[in-house]
């Protein structure tokens, strides 16, 4: 899968009938519209012309703005850009975790499961319930207490989110899995739009106000504040994700997930319970959701029932950016988006962000179709 | 103004003897029943905001039972209501501009409530034609001309004579409204301008940052944000913060998250959030702020004769409580529904005079509005231009005041008319 934009047209050509010529049965055996789709475009068009002179184009573009950018960063000074680094890392590192869940269920079992980032808003709504029932206020109760409960509150809304997304996998995919494709696709957008109801019924279409309640506190150098919030985001996140990545790669379950990922039903055969082993996929994408959820609200003071649709819709970017099916692909994907957008707004006029966000996506779809760190999908294809 | 002066001094008077000489009068009575004449309104009076538009019924209500004979006419009320599922509805308001353009007794119409359903009942209205007098729209399309608006105004009447007036400022001069206000009285000189980059949001933002350079005020940063899709200001709070900014102004609606905005600030940028009519007076902003809701200031359109404890208004508003004595009974453009009625009553009586007496047609009473001149209402003193604007739209000022339940949490400050943009 050598996505390498430099890569002349014969060259790509050739490396995409090597590809179909070394494994034609599997490919015409499944659907594996995706990936297939990607290649042709990449092979149709990287033969054109006009594409090799739209690549002098982008190009030109990208360099062109990564001058302006310089020229702004220079003249906004040292902190200023070092402040927009501590804000990228912190808005990336919540994309990163909850592009994981997109990846890790797209790994397994190829879906996208629209209905992500609506897990993420319930795990945001059942801690702001939690938090609202303990009575944690800002400035009422603080210190230690309050540190102990979100611990708590923290670890209650990762497993109910976890339950949750077993549920939705038992109840709308497990029973579509030999269906033809589009058709999880659908129950996907479906669960999305029913958990969105859910949380319009219960709190209505206002935005919700999320209690401030991690201790306010700084550390100030070259000009730059960074809060214990910003960091705390950031280090929780970079935690889990090491978690996430050494049970992957060293536990028995991780590599249960990573067999079924590479051929289910070789998997099967060695022993391996493929339903146990999806549902532990849908469990953990969803522990990082409810942490995720918990983090928006306590990170951006506020969240609303449909946040997961303009949230999941970037951290997807995030995961296909770097390469969907990737666990450190989808983690150095969300850090990029969530950098990009802060350096963007900073620097630019802000209302192009989203349309520049979609346009790479458009960009590395076209021009490096596997990610930046390279798609893992079944070896069957 | 004939009519409206005797309304100070012997308000409960005038209304007993209108009382007793409608009980007296009957159908077969004296010569002075010359017919009836009716004064409609249209605004949203069912579900959700019949919280602003029954207020604003009983307001034309009670200006109706204050003159309840004009010149030897019955003056009789008919209200009309634009909700469906409890939301005003252009096309409700479009029906009912319909229903009132047949009825030949309907000489004048309060309201709407709503732009959009203004939008809807001009063109219905301006060749019949039926003037429209409105306490609360303040979108500028409906009667300036500005390049984005579509439809201009000239094609939203049809080519007819204008019939559509309004004492509410417009949109494009509340930006210039808190400039002045944040320039001379909080005397900030260095602003950073954010907009929720909607028609209103972004609007109001760009006739703000006019007014401000204008008065020689600097913007140390202007932007307009994607209010769907972010959650997260602190790049642009940082922004603010490294240009110096003394105060942030954004033009944008609560839902759009300004007030969550003010909430990041926190910490950051401990400077007033200053902005429109879009997020003051909503209790939602308070929310939406957390524990970081002070020192935030807007601007409504229109005077606030309650808050204000204006004297002047007084005895009306005193009367109006002896009628209507809950607390839902007073609501935003409450008494600037009143002023509108009182407005089209004093036009029609004018009118009559035209008439030499006689029932006046919907051109003379429009003609009539048109010309008026100096009409003290409760709500301010208003002359119309030839848009059919206010010459000096006034607007009031409000600042947050969390954990004051009993004002709303928020607190009036002041009043005052603001020169067009």
């Amino acid at each position: 899968m050598d996505g390498s934009p430099a890569g002349t047209a014969q060259d790509s050509a050739a490396a995409a009938q090597a590809e179909e010529v070394e494994d034609p049965a599997a490919i015409a055996a499944r659907d594996q519209a995706w990936t297939e789709g990607l290649m042709a475009v990449r092979a149709g068009m990287v033969g054109n012309r006009w594409v090799r002179l739209l690549r002098w184009v982008v190009l030109a573009v990208v360099v062109a703005i990564l001058l302006v950018m310089a020229r702004n960063i220079a003249t906004h000074g040292l902190a200023y850009f070092l402040q927009t680094v501590v804000y990228g890392l912190a808005g990336g590192s919540l994309y990163a975790l909850i592009a994981l869940g997109y990846t890790m269920v797209y790994g397994i079992i190829e879906l996208i499961n629209f209905a992500h980032a609506d897990v993420v808003s319930f795990g945001g709504f059942i801690s702001l319930y939690m938090v609202t029932a303990f009575g944690f206020k800002e400035g009422v109760v603080n210190g230690p207490l309050v540190m102990v409960g979100l611990v708590f509150i923290t670890a209650a809304t990762m497993l109910l989110c976890g339950t949750l997304n077993v549920t939705i996998e038992r109840v709308a995919y497990r029973p579509l899995r030999n269906a033809p494709r589009v058709s999880p696709l659908i129950t996907a957008a479906g669960m999305s739009f029913v958990l969105e109801g859910v949380m319009f019924l219960w709190k209505g279409p206002v935005n919700n106000h999320y209690p401030d309640l991690i201790p306010a506190g700084a550390v100030t150098a070259l000009g730059t504040t960074v809060r214990t919030k910003d960091a705390l985001v950031v280090v929780l996140a970079l935690l889990l994700m090491l978690a996430l990545d050494t049970f992957v790669t060293r536990s028995k379950l991780g590599k249960a997930m990573r067999a079924t990922a590479q051929d289910r039903d070789a998997a099967s055969l060695m022993g391996i319970d493929i339903n146990r082993t999806i549902a532990a996929t849908f469990f953990i994408g969803a522990l990082l959701a409810g942490f995720a959820g918990t983090m928006y609200g306590l990170y951006f003071g506020n969240i609303v029932f449909d946040l997961g649709f303009a949230t999941g819709l970037v951290a997807f970017t995030a995961a296909v950016l770097g390469g969907i099916g990737n666990i450190r692909g989808a983690a150095l994907g969300g850090l990029c988006i969530g950098m990009f957008e802060a350096f963007w707004n900073s620097y630019f006029v802000s209302a192009w962000t989203q349309v520049m966000i979609f346009v790479i996506l458009t960009l590395v779809l076209l021009f490096r179709p596997s990610g930046l760190l390279g798609m893992r999908v079944p070896d069957r294809t | 103004m004939r009519l409206t002066s005797l309304k100070g001094l012997a308000l409960p008077v005038a209304a007993v003897i209108a009382t007793v000489a409608c009980g007296g009068g009957g159908t077969t009575g004296g010569g002075s029943n010359k017919g009836t004449i009716v004064l409609a309104s249209d605004y949203p009076a069912s579900g959700g905001e019949a919280s602003t538009g029954i207020p604003e019924q009983q307001a034309v209500a009670f200006a109706v039972s204050q003159h309840q004979t004009i010149k030897g006419f019955t003056i009789q009320y008919k209200p009309f209501d634009d909700a469906i599922n409890g939301v005003h509805d252009p096309q409700k308001g479009a029906q009912n501009a319909t229903t009132m353009a047949g009825d030949p007794s309907i000489l004048a119409m309060v309201g709407p409530n709503n732009s959009n359903v203004a939008k809807a009942m001009i063109p219905i209205l301006a060749p019949v034609p039926l003037v429209m007098l409105s306490p609360a729209n303040t979108n500028e399309c409906l009667t300036k001309s500005f390049p984005y608006c579509n439809p201009a105004p000239s094609e939203l009447r049809k080519g007819s004579t204008n019939n559509y007036f309004r004492i509410a400022g417009t949109d494009d001069v509340q930006g210039p409204a808190m400039a002045d206000y944040a320039y001379k009285t909080l005397k900030f000189t260095k602003v950073a301008v954010f907009s929720d980059n909607e028609t209103f949001g972004k609007g109001v933002a760009d006739n703000f940052q006019k007014r401000w350079t204008s008065l020689g005020g600097t913007i140390v940063v202007r932007n307009d944000y994607d209010a769907k899709n972010t959650s997260d200001f602190k790049t642009y709070i940082n922004s603010a913060k490294s240009g110096g900014a003394q105060a942030v102004y954004i033009g944008a609606t609560t839902g759009n998250k300004p007030c969550i905005f003010k909430a990041q600030m926190k910490g950051i940028l401990d400077v007033p959030l200053l902005g429109p009519d879009g997020f003051a007076l909503d209790p939602q902003c308070i929310k939406d702020a957390g524990d970081n809701a002070a020192n935030i200031y807007g601007t409504t359109a229109g005077s606030d004769p309650v808050a204000g404890n204006d004297p002047n208004a007084k005895p009306v508003i005193d009367a109006y409580k002896k009628v209507y004595s809950k607390p839902s009974d007073i609501a935003t453009y409450t008494f600037q529904s009143y002023d509108c009625a009182s407005l089209l009553l004093d036009a029609i009586s004018r009118a009559i005079d035209d008439a030499g007496g006689n029932k006046p047609t919907r051109a003379q009473v429009r003609d009539e509005v048109a010309k008026t001149k100096n009409f003290k209402g409760i709500t301010g003193t208003w002359t119309f231009d030839q848009n059919g604007d206010i010459t000096t739209p006034v607007f009031s000022y409000y600042k947050s005041d969390p954990g004051n339940q009993a004002d709303g949490e928020w607190k009036y400050i002041s009043s005052q008319g603001v020169s067009g943009s």
